[in-house]
């Protein structure tokens, strides 16, 4: 049979009635957001929009209900993701918490960590960001220099920086990813990941850092002599690095992979629409065809997810076809439509334009670089 | 998928195999092997595999016969085998009587049989882009440069992870309009020409990264990796180009217009 072969998505009545109320929900909740708010895709921040879902059971929906969650599939949980994306609305203050943070804690944490943050999470009350990369150690994680030293009542004491901690400064919680023995030298040994609490803990400094449109979602977080009570430690002491694997599994597998300039290409076929140009309708026709292989192979992902398999090589195809596809965008706007891009402009397509050609180099950084995933794939060939 | 097919599916890749095997890549095969090839394929009954039961055929689901057209994919043999299985498919569904022998050319099609025969092409391509992929790791492990084997190079690694990935693209598509057909109508023809569109630019990406990594060993007439990039350069444009297809799906989603268009993607 084929060398890497993607299962089939799974059909879902369940899934399908969900996406009529989503749609409809999203059609009011949604409505006030501009082209140009839309093309922000994840980075749109808005609690209120969070507590919503939250209130309509949309987030943790897979999760047992003995903690705030739902019991739903996969395919319900994708649906609601998608539908989300696709509109453009404001998901980042929910977005990693229901994505990664909460299946981290769901899977390793304790029953009193789950008790008192999941259901949280579910309501869309409380905000994550990811304490993974560092000056010295982005696509090499395993280079992680921050350190937790365990004292001698149980505490722990954390020095270190962790950088582009996306939405830090609204954060609740980091789930920080460090050593807890050993050296650098040791590389996936020593290390483990321990639950901060962002607005409790003294010693934390979160700096800004703007990115080149001059947006703040980024940031520094320093840890200066910072104390994590003993029930910090989330998981295994010293499993962080296989813990934090499967946390990026969960990262790479989902639709916001592919999604994150679809409003450019709504804007797109609004400007072209009805178009005799043979040009236009096999560039449109070349899009929408990859567009939909994409989310068949995405929904391929939930599946694998679904039945409890490894995703890891497969998120990472969907991932680096993902990013190409989102990146490739602008380009072919520009060269369908004679519009200056100009992010103050009035036409929606200009300012879309302007707004994706220069979010669109972090498509194939944030969440593993094209050339880490082609690592990836690489390794499941055989080749390494 | 139940034991008649998986059956009928492995003496099928054994023969076809086989018969593969027999064409050295650069040589015409002699005419008493071409005979007894096609004798063999033909007691087989795989040119009368897509007929229906009543006729004769093999009584296969839609699901099952295109996944005997991709085994035919995977095996190029010097016959037109996809291309008679269609056309007697075709025969006895308008009351004629199946052919004698391989046939070339299909002649006039309905809109319909047409689609059916370029949802094959994809099915065909889908199988011919596994074994390129499969070639190309092999070379790459087996032939060493600089003192190591190709596949320890990183640029290396990441053209094979571009054609793994091109691969992997184009077969989803491939399944995808598989899987729609049972829809009927617009539906079938637009998933259609969402393969169509997406597995052609799969081959051409696919095709392009085997020969660079092949080098100059596979551009030579006597080795086997022509005989399926020079396959997909051909099935991605048969039964209607590539072109062709692809501005039939964005006439589509550009007449539908901007608030149609999410609706469609989730909807194809």
């Amino acid at each position: 049979m084929s060398v890497l072969a993607f299962p089939p998505p799974v059909e879902s009545e369940a899934a399908e009635t969900l996406r009529a109320e989503v749609r409809a929900f999203l059609a009011d909740a949604n409505a006030a957001r501009t082209p140009l708010e839309r093309a922000e895709s994840w980075n749109g921040f808005d609690r209120e929009f969070s507590r919503a879902l939250g209130r309509r059971g949309w987030l943790g929906m897979t999760w047992p209900k003995e903690y705030g969650g739902h019991e739903r599939s996969a395919f319900e949980r994708y649906v609601v993701v998608e539908e989300t994306l696709a509109a453009g609305a404001p998901v980042a203050a929910h977005w990693i918490a229901d994505r990664q943070s909460g299946p981290t804690l769901l899977r390793h944490g304790t029953e009193a960590q789950k008790r008192a943050i999941l259901p949280r999470i579910a309501a869309g009350e409380c905000v994550f960001c990811i304490g993974m990369s560092e000056p010295d150690a982005g696509s090499d994680l395993a280079a992680t220099r921050a350190r937790a030293e365990r004292q001698g009542d149980g505490s722990w004491k954390v020095n270190g920086t962790k950088l582009w901690t996306t939405y830090g400064h609204e954060a609740d919680y980091m789930i920080l990813f460090c050593r807890t023995s050993g050296t650098p030298a040791d590389r996936h040994e020593g290390t483990s990941q321990l639950l901060v609490d962002m607005r409790m803990t003294s010693g934390v400094t979160v700096r800004p850092i703007h990115d080149l449109m001059g947006q703040h979602h980024f940031n520094e977080v320093h840890f200066e002599d910072a104390v994590l009570p003993p029930d910090a430690l989330l998981g295994t002491e010293g499993q962080g690095w296989a813990q934090v694997m499967g946390e990026l599994a969960h990262e790479r597998s989902g639709p916001e992979r592919f999604l994150s300039s679809i409003q450019l290409l709504i804007e797109l076929i609004g400007a072209l629409r009805g178009s005799e140009s043979l040009a236009a309708q096999a560039a449109v026709g070349r899009l929408f065809a990859h567009l939909v292989t994409l989310r068949r192979m995405s929904r391929g992902v939930a599946a694998l997810l679904e039945a409890g398999d490894d995703p890891t090589t497969h998120a990472a195809i969907v991932k680096d076809l993902g990013a190409t596809f989102e990146q490739e965008l602008p380009d072919i706007a520009r060269s369908l439509v004679d519009e200056e891009p100009d992010l103050r402009s009035t036409s929606d397509f200009a300012a879309v334009l302007a707004y994706t050609m220069m979010a669109a180099p972090a498509f194939s950084l944030r969440g593993g670089t094209r050339e880490i995933l082609r690592g990836i794939i690489a390794r499941q060939l055989g080749l390494r | 998928m139940d034991d008649v097919s998986s059956i009928i599916f492995e003496s099928a890749q054994r023969l076809l195999s086989d018969l593969s095997e027999r064409v050295s890549a650069g040589r015409p095969m002699a005419d008493c092997e071409r005979a007894d090839g096609w004798r063999q394929i033909e007691e087989m009954g795989l040119p009368f595999a897509l007929m229906s039961e009543a006729q004769g055929g093999l009584g296969l689901s839609d699901a099952e016969a295109f996944e005997l057209v991709r085994i035919c994919g995977r095996n190029v043999v010097p016959w037109p085998l996809v291309d008679t299985m269609l056309a007697n498919r075709f025969a006895t569904q308008g009351g004629a009587a199946p052919a004698e022998g391989p046939i070339d050319t299909l002649g006039e099609l309905t809109a319909e049989q047409k689609e059916r025969a370029a949802l094959a092409r994809a099915m065909q391509m889908a199988g011919a882009l596994d074994v390129i992929l499969v070639m190309t790791i092999s070379h790459v492990q087996e032939r060493s440069q600089f003192g190591r084997p190709l596949a320890k190079f990183q640029a290396v690694q990441h053209s094979l992870a571009v054609l793994a990935g091109e691969v992997a693209a184009g077969q989803a598509a491939a399944e995808h309009a598989v899987a729609r057909l049972a829809r009927g109508g617009a539906a079938a023809t637009l998933a259609i020409g969402i393969a169509r569109a997406r597995i052609g630019e799969a081959c051409s990406k696919a095709a392009a990264i085997a020969h660079q990594l092949h080098g100059a060993i596979g551009y030579a007439r006597e080795h086997r990796l022509h005989l399926y990039t020079t396959s997909l350069w051909r099935w991605r444009d048969e039964y209607g180009t590539q072109t062709w297809w692809t501005r039939q799906v964005g006439r589509e989603v550009l007449a539908a217009g901007p608030d149609a268009f999410w609706p469609a993607v989730t909807g194809a």
